[in-house]
């Protein structure tokens, strides 16, 4: 896989760790449905994620201007942040299941630089002059390009990040 | 917009997958069999069941049915040991240099397991 920055075995030893970690050991011993059970968690937790995102992003690129945008960031916020956290305690102890057999697999690779760079983009938006004036008052011509650049990265990161997760297993 | 479809079609372009599991698309039409030595035992964690086995100097990653339903047809966690000899029979990947099956049945002794009975 040239097209990546570095060799297709990066993590192995991490990858092998995790495997025989306490988690990983817990994990496998909870019964022949709970592989399922927790990829079904992880699935509702992305639907959090992605969808109080993209009504965000959305809303951030022009759509419903009638809607004011404090009206929206509110909750999606909320949504989108929830969403996460079931995401990130669901995906977890799923990747400890069998972590060595990902191993070599790109798309693990792309997909957690992807959130690496979508978390940074959420950190860089909410420290904007531009993010906090929205909550008090109507946005420049201005402020509004700025939001709407940081939801234009924010649907590639995230897009980016779901495409490759959903590819890991199809590797 | 640009951004985004250039970021989806860079990877759609890098996803030629082999379909370790999820699909039988990458996997051969013809059934092979396999005997050799069990490596690693039965594991019912994850979407499928697992087992890797030794055959000559290879070592082979089987991947069974998913794990509700290989326990179903009676292969769970511990019934055969490591280095005990078992006959399988299944699809292997179309790409030869690995060695993975989609594992339909498997002989242990006297015991037989039809964890895809359907495809048989």
């Amino acid at each position: 896989m040239t097209l990546l920055p570095f060799g297709t075995h990066f993590g192995a030893p991490f990858l092998r760790w995790l495997e025989h970690s306490q988690l990983g050991v817990f994990t496998r011993s909870l019964g022949v449905w709970s592989y399922g059970i927790i990829n079904l968690v992880h699935i509702l937790g992305i639907v959090m994620l992605f969808g109080a995102i993209l009504l965000l992003d959305l809303r951030l690129l022009g759509a419903w201007r009638s809607i004011p945008l404090a009206a929206i960031s509110r909750p999606a916020t909320t949504v989108a942040m929830t969403g996460f956290c079931v995401a990130v305690l669901s995906g977890v102890p799923m990747l400890t299941v069998k972590s060595s057999d990902y191993i070599g697999n790109p798309f693990l690779l792309i997909k957690f630089p992807a959130i690496a760079l979508a978390l940074v983009n959420v950190w860089l938006v909410h420290r904007s002059p531009a993010w906090a004036a929205h909550k008090v008052r109507d946005l420049t011509r201005r402020e509004q390009m700025r939001l709407a650049a940081g939801a234009a990265l924010s649907l590639t990161f995230w897009l980016t990040a779901i495409t490759a997760g959903r590819m890991i297993g199809y590797w | 917009m640009t951004r985004l479809l250039s970021a989806i079609s860079t990877v759609l372009l890098i996803s030629t997958p082999a379909f370790a599991h999820h699909g039988w698309g990458g996997q051969e039409e013809q059934v092979t069999s396999l005997t050799g030595t069990v490596v690693q035992g039965v594991s019912l964690a994850g979407p499928h069941a697992t087992m890797k086995i030794k055959v000559g100097n290879d070592v082979w990653d089987l991947t069974m049915a998913p794990p509700a339903r290989t326990a179903n047809a009676g292969l769970k966690e511990g019934l055969i040991p490591i280095g005990a000899t078992v006959m399988v029979r299944g699809n292997r990947n179309l790409d030869h240099a690995r060695h993975e099956m989609k594992t339909i049945f498997v002989k242990h002794g006297t015991a037989e397991y039809h964890v895809y009975a359907d495809r048989e």
